[in-house]
């Protein structure tokens, strides 16, 4: 589709250009650059979406995680069971830590297949796994291991416990969420 | 007697010679003492294991090429002698399919040699590209059924009774065309009937596979075959038993979605938080592993991102192959070991109860000895009776290419490795020293343990690429053991997932009825346990899925103990 529509762009600006521009100048025609000008600010525009698109999956993740947080909370004050809300908190925090659930797993790893890397340097460098886009090696070990500890508090979760865990998570999150996107 | 040209004796005289012989060590206390000795040998020709498996292209030009075969021990004539099942692959040149290679059923003849009735069974796979193979008695008809996993239709062969098998796949709904790898039967909703897990690798027809050209760049000195990243991982399945010998597909409704398109592979089934139900465990190759816990009812939930078994301690998903499920620091909670990919260490997940693993790769010293082969099929099984699981791993390359460059340290045919547990769940690697069997170097895949001579400890059958298998005989100087045979009135399950607790001396060891596990492979079902120098167990607790439990004290040791569930 795409290639289909590039092909269609350069057909109707290679038209549009004059023989004699074309004749008298070595230089790439100024529609030709002007086009591709344009789509690179297609690209890049479109990697700043996907940016900002995988940070509202994060803070959407965060916002649902602190909500259950709250619940969770709230049970334990009332001396309730809160095993449920406590593994529910461990997926959600898993889930930060591995940018996105299963589903959005397969979607990275589609963009893989195209040949996609949102920060391919650093994946070189070892900061990033491989198509995670914000959430970087040193933050995802800190959610999945704080996940574990939450998902083993489970019917045994005190709130000092469990708000001693949710600091870690919040402060984790909140270094992420004032980062910027790389590169850009 | 002894058959002095092997050096090795038989059952009838082994107890004596055995108690002569040892001095007293109660199983597990050897704690930092030196492993006993490991002494393998490969005996597949003079047994008549010939059958060579074959492999695509010399040059695994598709990953099909090279991503093998499982092997299966299982007594299909319930003659009291395992018969060996090997899955075969196809041979081509080029584009062009040279052969398809027949399966085989090996008969044992009871006298430490095996007879081809493949074509008399029946089970040549059907002209399939075989991958892996399971086996149980999924209709409950006294009989041990075999699935074969297959690239293309599965194939699920019905033993008759009377030696021979009938393929039931496509009446059974169990075909799933595509790529498909380990499996594992085990009774996910406590209905009384055995369900399915077929894991699945990745999308491809048979066009691509033979159409393949080496385009993956090997560390910018070679083209090697491409995938798995770039290829679309393929939907595992679950099938539900309808209890009448026939199954549904149920992925959705049990909450095993493949949401994450995994590059699956070996799969296990067991009860790994002890809540009396059976999860699985699936490793899947380059992404996070899959943990289905059991819900009841036939619904799971994926809790593997953070149980600690997803990905290793660093947080990295690894490639994921093979599934050995134990107990190597003898507290009862299941372990799990999974072999990984070359250039990254296999895993050992110590289970801390409750479902919940911790990757103790590094602290049992397996992680740096694993770390540059390439891992597949591997056990946990305790090989030198002495009371603790030690460890087997099957390795090969899959790029033959790597001999070119010998810089990298890398070889296409690799030893497979053992390790002795040093009693702790401490690992201590002895393949050198455990004779000519671990001596080998081939590119091996499936691994599948059983005491196939029934002389009291577990042997080896390996499958590699483009071989016949090795069968390795295990000659370590042994000590006491016990093996537990459960049986299962017919409408009550099966046997799978069924745990046996022994005690012996104050100490107590657990082991578990598996299907599937290794890589593409299904081991001996009956459960082993080494006994040190000790000649009784003190106490068999045989526990049911059902919740009930047999036992059985003052057990002699060095001997096959039948236990059936009262119906």
């Amino acid at each position: 589709m795409k290639k289909t529509l590039l092909v269609a762009i350069c057909f109707l600006v290679l038209t549009a250009i004059p023989a004699q521009a074309q004749m008298n100048d070595t230089e790439t025609p100024r529609p030709l650059v002007d086009a591709y000008d344009s789509l690179a600010d297609t690209i890049l525009a479109a990697k700043k979406t996907e940016w900002n698109l995988v940070h509202s999956i994060l803070a959407s993740t965060y916002g649902h995680a602190e909500a259950v947080m709250n619940s969770a909370m709230t049970k334990l004050e009332a001396a309730g069971d809160a095993s449920a809300d406590v593994e529910k908190l461990a997926a959600l925090v898993a889930q930060m830590g591995n940018e996105g659930d299963a589903s959005i797993a397969a979607v990275r790893k589609r963009l893989l297949e195209g040949g996609h890397h949102h920060n391919a340097k650093g994946e070189e460098q070892g900061i990033y796994d491989e198509g995670f886009v914000i959430v970087t090696r040193a933050s995802k070990k800190v959610f999945l291991d704080s996940a574990t500890r939450i998902g083993k508090l489970g019917s045994s979760a005190s709130k000092d416990a469990l708000t001693g865990e949710w600091d870690t998570v919040k402060k984790e999150f909140r270094k992420l969420h004032a980062g910027t996107p790389l590169g850009m | 007697m002894m058959d002095r040209q092997k050096g090795r004796w038989t059952l009838a005289a082994f107890p004596i010679l055995l108690f002569a012989q040892c001095t007293p060590v109660p199983p597990g206390e050897a704690t930092n003492l030196e492993p006993t000795a490991f002494h393998f040998v490969d005996v597949a020709a003079a047994a008549g294991m010939t059958r060579v498996l074959h492999a695509g292209r010399p040059g695994k030009d598709h990953l099909l090429d090279s991503a093998g075969t499982g092997a299966a021990w299982l007594d299909y004539d319930r003659d009291g002698h395992l018969d060996a099942y090997l899955v075969n692959g196809w041979k081509l040149a080029g584009n062009v399919v040279l052969e398809k290679g027949s399966n085989a059923l090996y008969r044992n003849r009871g006298d430490g040699t095996f007879e081809d009735v493949t074509e008399l069974a029946g089970v040549g796979g059907e002209g399939a590209w075989g991958s892996g193979v399971a086996v149980a008695d999924y209709d409950d008809d006294g009989w041990v059924d075999i699935l074969v996993t297959n690239f293309g239709a599965n194939v699920l062969y019905r033993n008759r009774g009377d030696g021979t098998f009938e393929n039931v796949a496509r009446e059974a709904g169990v075909e799933a065309v595509g790529w498909n790898t380990g499996a594992s039967f085990f009774d996910a909703d406590a209905d009384g009937h055995l369900d399915l897990y077929i894991a699945a690798y990745i999308e491809a027809t048979l066009d691509d596979v033979v159409g393949a050209e080496r385009t993956l760049d090997w560390k910018g000195v070679d083209s090697v075959a491409f995938g798995p990243f770039g290829l679309t991982g393929a939907l595992d399945h679950f099938f539900l038993s309808n209890g009448d010998g026939t199954f549904r597909d149920a992925t959705d409704r049990a909450g095993m979605r493949d949401r994450a398109r995994g590059y699956g592979f070996g799969t296990r089934a067991a009860d790994f938080d002890a809540d009396g139900d059976l999860d699985l465990y699936v490793a899947n190759d380059s992404d996070a592993n899959y943990l289905y816990r059991n819900e009841g009812g036939g619904k799971f939930k994926e809790t593997g991102l953070w149980s600690g078994a997803a990905f290793d301690a660093n947080g990295a998903a690894q490639a994921g192959m093979g599934v050995a499920v134990g107990d190597v620091n003898r507290d009862l909670v299941p372990d799990l070991f999974v072999t990984n990919f070359a250039e990254d260490f296999s895993t050992l997940y110590i289970g801390e109860g409750r479902g919940f693993f911790r990757d103790a790769s590094d602290d049992s010293a397996i992680g740096a000895a694993t770390f540059l082969p390439l891992s597949w099929g591997t056990v946990l099984s305790d090989l030198d009776n002495d009371g603790d699981d030690d460890l087997v791993i099957a390795n090969g390359h899959i790029y033959p290419q790597v001999d070119d460059h010998p810089r990298f340290g890398m070889t296409y045919v690799q030893r497979n490795q053992v390790f002795a547990n040093l009693g702790n769940g401490h690992f201590k690697e002895v393949s050198d020293q455990a004779g000519p069997g671990f001596a080998l170097a081939r590119s091996s895949r499936g691994v599948a343990a059983g005491d196939y001579d029934n002389d009291g400890d577990v042997d080896l059958l390996i499958t590699s690429l483009d071989e016949p298998p090795a069968l390795l005989r295990n000659d370590s100087s042994l000590r006491s053991w016990l093996s537990v045979v459960c049986r299962v009135p017919a409408g009550q399950g099966g046997v799978i997932g069924t745990r046996v607790e022994i005690e012996v001396g104050g100490r107590r060891m657990s082991r578990d009825v598996s299907s599937g596990g290794s890589f593409l492979s299904a081991h001996d079902p009956r459960l082993h346990f080494g006994l040190g120098s000790a000649d009784h167990v003190d106490r068999v607790t045989v526990h049911w899925l059902d919740g009930t439990t047999s036992i059985e004290t003052g057990v002699r040791g060095n001997r096959f103990l039948v236990i059936d569930k009262r119906p």
